[in-house]
């Protein structure tokens, strides 16, 4: 079959085919080892209501059926700063930076995810216990 | 340039490789990670496999399950089982899975000389820890809220529970959490998945290991230091629970007051920092890792011999470390 493809064809036409298999491989090889940009992801009841960078400084007002609550991004990191719940405990948990980072508000029904980022932002456990 | 229909068909086939490979790729296996708010923390269920949409109706309906039990066992639920039973003034029939969790919370009770308590209802609405205003009450009122409480205040005769005072008000908070995870984990291996992960606010059962790979690497928070870790646990189908007093508490005249109360004192346990415990099932885990933090290290231990398949870290409430016989093969 391969001689009879190569009878068939020009030689445009086997070039155009060695830079697509070139292409292909390239892009496997590039999206296998890439690290993906490490981004904040907003959940509420389930449904995804904001993503952003961890690398651009910039803050979101999200609103839950307590009111707003605002995630600020900054120096890499992902803080609550603001929040109408009563306790304030998602204000206390501190800023998320690695991967599987959680910040949650339950009564406001939010959670703050890290996803993505770099091997070495990765902690040495898959989840922690507390 | 003459139109070639095979080496059209082999860039189309590439083509759909490359589209596809982010689906089917890597090494023939998914990972589906959710989180949903319920039991009152974020729960989060991680499952590992080669058939995504398998995975994807597993963890679907692992959530449903979980979202089921509080439903039946949530004090704060009109109509649970638990409401129910806190209001009530006669004898109460409640679910098998209800009297399940009750028979085993009630044989810790005793166990453990009160230490466990299913019937800190009163005492915990006084207190107002989980609520907008919380509030150190005066004495005279947890002496009251303390009343009739212990290992006699409940009785199981299924289908019926029986108080033995009309004012008692249950909480399964230090085991029907655990309940719940047991259950999402039954429900996930059920489905046919063989990995994966049920985190409910960092209490936690694991089935199987990291994807066939490696076991699960845990790490245990440093009790007064949330950036540092006390302990990195290697472990696979058992469930990791810590019970400390930093996760939920309020300050009042330069004094930190948690959620974990001492049923003999009414007030916060003053033994232990934190309690980590490896377990077969959540429920016990969680159980024990509140009678433990309660008993503090010695009497503690004590009570894990009961428990032979289970095993503890304990940070005493000077910071010093204990742990149960067998619990440093679990250490990485």
């Amino acid at each position: 079959m391969i001689s009879a493809l190569w009878v068939r064809t020009t030689v445009l036409d086997r070039l155009v085919v060695v830079l697509l298999l070139v292409w292909v491989v390239a892009s496997v090889l590039w999206a296998a080892q890439r690290p993906a940009g490490a981004h904040v992801v907003v959940e509420r009841d389930g449904q995804v209501v904001f993503s952003a960078p961890l690398s651009e400084p910039r803050s979101a007002r999200l609103s839950g059926p307590l009111g707003e609550t605002v995630v600020e991004i900054e120096d890499g990191r992902a803080r609550v700063i603001s929040s109408p719940c009563p306790t304030k405990v998602c204000m206390g948990m501190g800023p998320a930076s690695r991967y599987g980072d959680l910040l949650a508000c339950v009564p406001n029904h939010l959670i703050v995810r890290i996803e993505g980022g770099r091997q070495e932002d990765t902690p040495p456990y898959d989840l922690l216990s507390r | 340039m003459p139109f070639h229909r095979p080496i059209m068909v082999l860039v189309l086939l590439m083509l759909a490789g490359v589209l596809l490979w982010p689906r089917w790729g890597g090494e023939g296996s998914s990972e589906v990670r959710r989180s949903r708010l319920l039991l009152g923390t974020v729960v989060e269920i991680t499952a590992l496999g080669p058939d995504r949409d398998l995975l994807e109706g597993a963890v679907s309906d692992a959530f449903a399950e979980i979202e089921r039990i509080e439903q039946l066992m949530s004090p704060h639920i009109e109509g649970s089982d638990v409401a129910r039973l806190s209001r009530s003034d006669s004898p109460q029939p409640v679910s098998p899975e209800t009297a399940a969790v009750l028979r085993l919370g009630l044989h810790l009770a005793a166990q453990s000389n009160g230490a466990f308590d299913l019937t800190l209802g009163r005492l915990k609405a006084l207190w107002g820890i989980e609520g907008e205003t919380p509030q150190v009450p005066d004495r005279e009122a947890v002496e009251d809220a303390l009343r009739g409480i212990g290992p006699q205040a409940l009785r199981l005769e299924a289908p019926l529970v029986v108080k033995s005072r009309p004012e008692l008000q249950l909480d399964l908070g230090g085991i029907a959490k655990g309940y719940a995870i047991d259950r999402a984990i039954f429900l996930l291996a059920d489905a046919g998945v063989e990995f994966a992960s049920v985190n409910a606010g960092g209490d936690m059962r694991l089935l199987g290991d990291r994807g066939g790979k490696r076991p699960w690497r845990i790490g245990i928070q440093h009790p007064r230091d949330p950036q540092r870790l006390l302990a990195t646990l290697e472990v696979e189908d058992v469930a990791v629970v810590t019970s400390g007093d930093y996760e939920r508490y309020f300050e009042q005249d330069g004094r930190r007051y948690h959620h974990l109360f001492d049923p003999r004192t009414g007030y916060p346990a003053t033994a232990c920092r934190s309690v980590t415990v490896v377990a077969p099932s959540a429920m016990l885990a969680d159980a024990l890792a509140t009678a433990v933090f309660v008993l503090g290290p010695q009497q503690g231990i004590s009570l894990l011999q009961y428990y032979p398949e289970a095993q503890a870290l304990i940070i005493d409430s000077t910071g010093k470390e204990h742990q149960s016989a067998d619990f440093a093969e679990y250490r990485l």
